[in-house]
């Protein structure tokens, strides 16, 4: 597990967290949130590379404190941009391993090993400076998994990746999960965070407003309306006949005629309608959800609600 | 074949004519430096020295105030050119820290941020941008030399009248000449520091560093060949010799002259502005 | 990996950054400097010797004593002959505030340069008259010995040593914050206070070799070029101590400052304003007393040269007392006490360290 216990954080009178209570299993979590909200404050605290001004943090038991314990079996890609200076890629993933304690012959098969993962070998011997935004983000993805670790800590690691690369990225993301390691990563792009997480946490303001897994996230926002698409051919009656009903805030045409877009205040209470329809005589299709993605959670929890 | 209809008009109003365009850089640079707390300090202990100045040119012109008082005291109440050459030493101490203050922030941002690109993309030249800067700095240290130097000189012409300009003259164009170039040689040591150097205190201290340690290099050039043409490589010696040409005071005979004086800050000058041509591109090469 | 071979590691992968870095460069020119000079005095003066024995009369030093203020320019030819040089140069008249409206005559000096093979006498008329004289030896092994005395302390260690440890040691931390680098250290499994034993001692290295053999280099240039003789004389009787004790003072002076800009670099976000005020606590400590004096780098690099500086005599007492050690420490004592300060800064340095964090927006 990585605890968060009551963590918060400041830079001088700007908030960094505040009083984070966080749990987090092995697999894939993802830390979505707008920009300032806290997440690679949340990811540089668990690394120790900024501390805590108060509150308890463990990574599988470990103190970020002790670099020399953490970093063994962490691996960290961050946002910045920089590697070493004049550094080439492959020496920016070999002097890493050396410093890990790897032998010269070791630290260079894997580092050859790593780099030949995030499909950069060509570009290797080329200086970390001269590389597009995407291959940075790969050579620093590549330094974070060279000495195998158990927890993978990646921030905005798909940013600037070309679709092939990005699924390949996400294969290699859902391997580590999959072996009951940590990968926790921040990202803005919602819809492939929603694909493979595990869990999400989000964060607005510096404060974590939820977490766990989409669907039981979504679950428990009860106050909040839930939107549904309904197909059905006879659309003007169909919602005529909802807002007879008391739970429904709107109804509205779907775009290009595929139904009706509703949106009810009960759940429960929206199925024994749609049975009561049914019952009438009035032929619906099907009904589907359209707000149980993070797109939607996020709009809600962090764009303030509708 | 797909025909498009043309919905693009250029623009066809008024524009600006080039040296306004230039002077937006300065306009925006002024107003961050002067809103600077340090700058506005310096400005104003730089005014002292000018102040005390102008005192001593009112008392050196009323001669009533002293009247009975021994001849040593009547040629060091003189206003002659060794007054403001010891009027030009002084500000330009307040100068050179003002370069140091001012002058690595000019370039040294848009490097690190990769900023050229926007600048080189609008109708601008590196020329153009090297000039803009020039001007910034033109401005800022002719607040504690030129414009005081001038005050001063001014003052003086009012007060001694006509006849005195007349003979006198020269020691305004030498204010005005000799404060150019030297705020011409500063200048260009800031903007080249500010250009190499990214961190904007190191930059500073660089631009510092270089008069001290070429004084440095000079006299020990001169102590281990046992010779005196080595002041002319120290920056201050050569300006002040400069200086002393200009206002028609005694040079040591040993020491370089104003011509050889004036040979090195040409050259330091010209590689000054090649080093600064060259680091400003507007796309870094990494190879 | 023993905390030892870990200091070692980053030391290693730390050290071809210091010496090869583009950064580095104008370190290597403030080291390399006084051999530049000093070979070039050798070439110079073994060049002027050979050119100005071919021209004008050979005098000998007997001659040249005889040539004194007074004696016209026709006695002076009559009694040493040709000289190497003679030329005249007319001056500007200069505006007489006392009277400025007297007619103003150019006035003609004549210079003259006398070579007795070992020394020159450059002579000064005015009006005909002997009115400035001024002997220089080409060589002269003591002038030099004494002149790289001033060098080294004047130029090498304040700021040569000084501006180089600054640049490589506020470099190791503060310079990796400004590139946003620093965290690809942070992210290694060693203990911070390893992290900065390590740089430091990779900077320290670099800085000893290059300073250290610059003094080395610089000692060799002034030293080689000497009579044989003379120089024979030297190396068998102190020459090699005295070689030691500059190279020496030179590597104490990277342990020393080395460790108080690495300190700087961590514990301040502009380290040029300690930077400035310890150059001039070091320039000012011949005024405080002797428990403060020991706090300075210099007081005990000054300590441990083997020449003292010749202050010109005329030199006010307060320039004096600021370029000169009041009271110089043995050098058991210097060294003993430069590595004890250097320890105690390297102390603040690990605790700084450990609270140091990355926040790179900071940075400007």
């Amino acid at each position: 597990m990585i605890v968060f216990d009551n963590v918060s954080k400041f830079y001088g009178d700007v908030l960094g967290v505040n009083r984070v209570d966080l749990h987090i299993p092995p697999g894939i979590t993802s830390l979505v949130g707008p920009n300032g909200s806290g997440k690679t404050t949340l990811m540089n605290l668990m690394t120790g590379l900024v501390y805590p001004n108060s509150g308890v943090i463990q990574v599988r038991g470990i103190s970020p404190f002790a670099p020399e314990k953490l970093m063994k079996i962490l691996g960290y890609a961050t946002q910045y941009d920089a590697g070493p200076r004049g550094a080439t890629g492959f020496d920016f993933v070999y002097t890493g391993l050396l410093l890990h304690g790897f032998t010269k012959a070791e630290a260079q098969r894997r580092a050859w090993a790593s780099i030949e993962r995030v499909g950069l070998t060509g570009a290797a011997k080329r200086k970390v400076a001269g590389y597009s935004k995407g291959m940075r983000q790969r050579i620093r993805l590549a330094q974070a998994i060279a000495h195998d670790p158990e927890v993978l800590i990646l921030d905005e690691p798909l940013n600037g990746l070309d679709p092939l690369v990005r699924a390949e990225t996400i294969a290699l993301f859902r391997d580590y999960g999959a072996s009951g390691r940590h990968v926790v990563l921040s990202s803005h792009v919602l819809q492939e965070v929603d694909v493979f997480s595990d869990q999400v946490i989000l964060i607005a303001n510096g404060m974590i407003v939820a977490e766990g897994q989409i669907r039981s996230v979504r679950e428990e926002i009860h106050e909040h309306p839930s939107q549904f698409l309904l197909h059905c051919r006879n659309a003007s009656r169909v919602a005529s006949m909802l807002f007879e009903e008391e739970h429904i805030a709107e109804v509205k045409m779907a775009p290009e005629g595929q139904g009706l877009l509703v949106l009810t205040k009960n759940r429960e209470a929206f199925s024994m309608a749609l049975e009561r329809i049914a019952l009438s005589g009035t032929d619906i299709d099907g009904v589907m959800p359209t707000d149980e993605n993070v797109d939607a959670l996020y709009e809600y929890l962090i764009g303030g609600g509708r | 074949m797909a025909v498009y209809r043309r919905g693009y008009q250029r623009y066809e109003g008024a524009l600006t004519n080039h040296f306004g365009r230039m002077m937006v850089i300065p306009r925006y640079s002024w107003e961050r430096i002067l809103s600077q707390r340090f700058v506005t300090i310096l400005l104003v202990v730089s005014l002292f020295w000018p102040v005390l100045c102008a005192g001593f040119v009112y008392l050196a012109n009323h001669t009533e105030l002293w009247q009975g008082l021994g001849g040593g005291l009547k040629r060091f109440l003189a206003i002659n050119g060794r007054f403001f050459a010891v009027f030009m030493n002084v500000q330009s101490t307040f100068a050179l820290i003002m370069a140091a203050v001012a002058g690595p922030g000019l370039i040294a941002p848009d490097l690190v941020n990769n900023a050229l690109p926007l600048y080189f993309s609008r109708p601008m030249t590196r020329q153009d941008y090297i000039l803009s800067r020039l001007i910034v700095l033109l401005g800022i240290l002719s607040l504690v030399t030129i414009v005081p130097g001038m005050l001063l000189f001014g003052m003086q012409v009012g007060i001694a009248g006509f006849d005195w300009f007349i003979q006198n003259w020269y020691l305004g164009a030498a204010i005005f000449f000799g404060f150019l170039l030297y705020i011409g040689v500063v200048s260009l040591v800031a903007l080249t520091s500010s250009a190499y150097v990214k961190w904007r205190v190191v930059a500073g201290a660089l631009v510092l560093a270089f008069f001290f340690l070429l004084t440095g290099a000079a006299e020990m050039v001169n102590h281990v060949f046992r010779v005196d043409w080595a002041s002319a490589l120290n920056p201050a010696y050569a300006l002040n010799t400069v200086w002393a040409g200009m206002l028609d005071i005694d040079i040591p005979d040993d020491k370089p002259g104003v011509m050889e004086c004036a040979t090195f800050l040409l050259a330091i000058s010209g590689g000054l502005l090649a080093a600064l041509a060259r680091k400003l591109r507007p796309v870094e090469v990494v190879r | 990996m023993t905390p030892w071979q870990q200091i070692w590691t980053i030391a290693r992968l730390e050290l071809g950054r210091v010496f090869f870095s583009k950064r580095s460069f104008w370190v290597y020119l403030l080291a390399i400097f006084p051999s530049v000079i000093f070979t070039g005095h050798a070439i110079d003066a073994t060049l002027k010797a050979r050119q100005w024995s071919g021209r004008g009369e050979k005098i000998t030093a007997e001659v040249m004593n005889k040539l004194q203020t007074g004696m016209t320019d026709q006695e002076v030819l009559r009694l040493a002959g040709k000289p190497v040089t003679d030329f005249e140069r007319t001056r500007r008249p200069r505006r007489r505030e006392e009277d400025p409206d007297a007619e103003k005559q150019p006035e003609v000096r004549r210079y003259m340069m006398y070579f007795d093979g070992k020394r020159r006498v450059d002579l000064r008329f005015e009006d005909g008259k002997l009115v400035g004289r001024n002997t220089r030896d080409l060589l002269n092994f003591e002038e030099d010995r004494k002149v790289y005395a001033g060098m080294f302390q004047f130029f090498y260690l304040r700021l040569g040593v000084f501006f180089g440890c600054l640049g490589i040691f506020i470099n190791l931390f503060r310079g990796e914050m400004l590139d946003r680098s620093l965290h690809f250290w942070f992210l290694a499994p060693v203990k911070r206070e390893v992290l900065l034993l390590g740089k430091y001692c990779a900077g320290l290295i670099a800085a000893s070799l290059i300073f250290g053999g610059g003094a080395l280099l610089s000692f060799l240039a002034m030293a080689l070029p000497q009579d044989p003789a003379e120089l024979q004389t030297f190396w068998q009787t102190n020459g090699v101590e005295h070689a030691v004790w500059y190279v020496a003072a030179a590597m104490l002076g990277c342990v020393g400052y080395g460790s108080v800009f690495l300190a700087a670099g961590l514990l301040l976000k502009n380290p040029i304003a300690p930077a400035i005020v310890m150059l001039l606590w070091e320039s000012m400590n011949g005024f405080l007393p002797d428990v403060m004096q020991k706090l300075s780098v210099l007081h005990y690099l000054q300590s441990i040269c083997p020449v003292p500086v010749p202050l010109p005599s005329d030199m006010p007492t307060v320039m004096k007392m600021l370029l000169a050690p009041a009271a110089p420490s043995s050098a058991a004592v210097a060294v003993g006490g430069l590595l004890g300060v250097t320890a105690l800064v390297l102390f603040a340095a690990t605790q700084a360290v450990r609270r140091l964090e990355i926040n790179y927006s900071t940075e400007a």
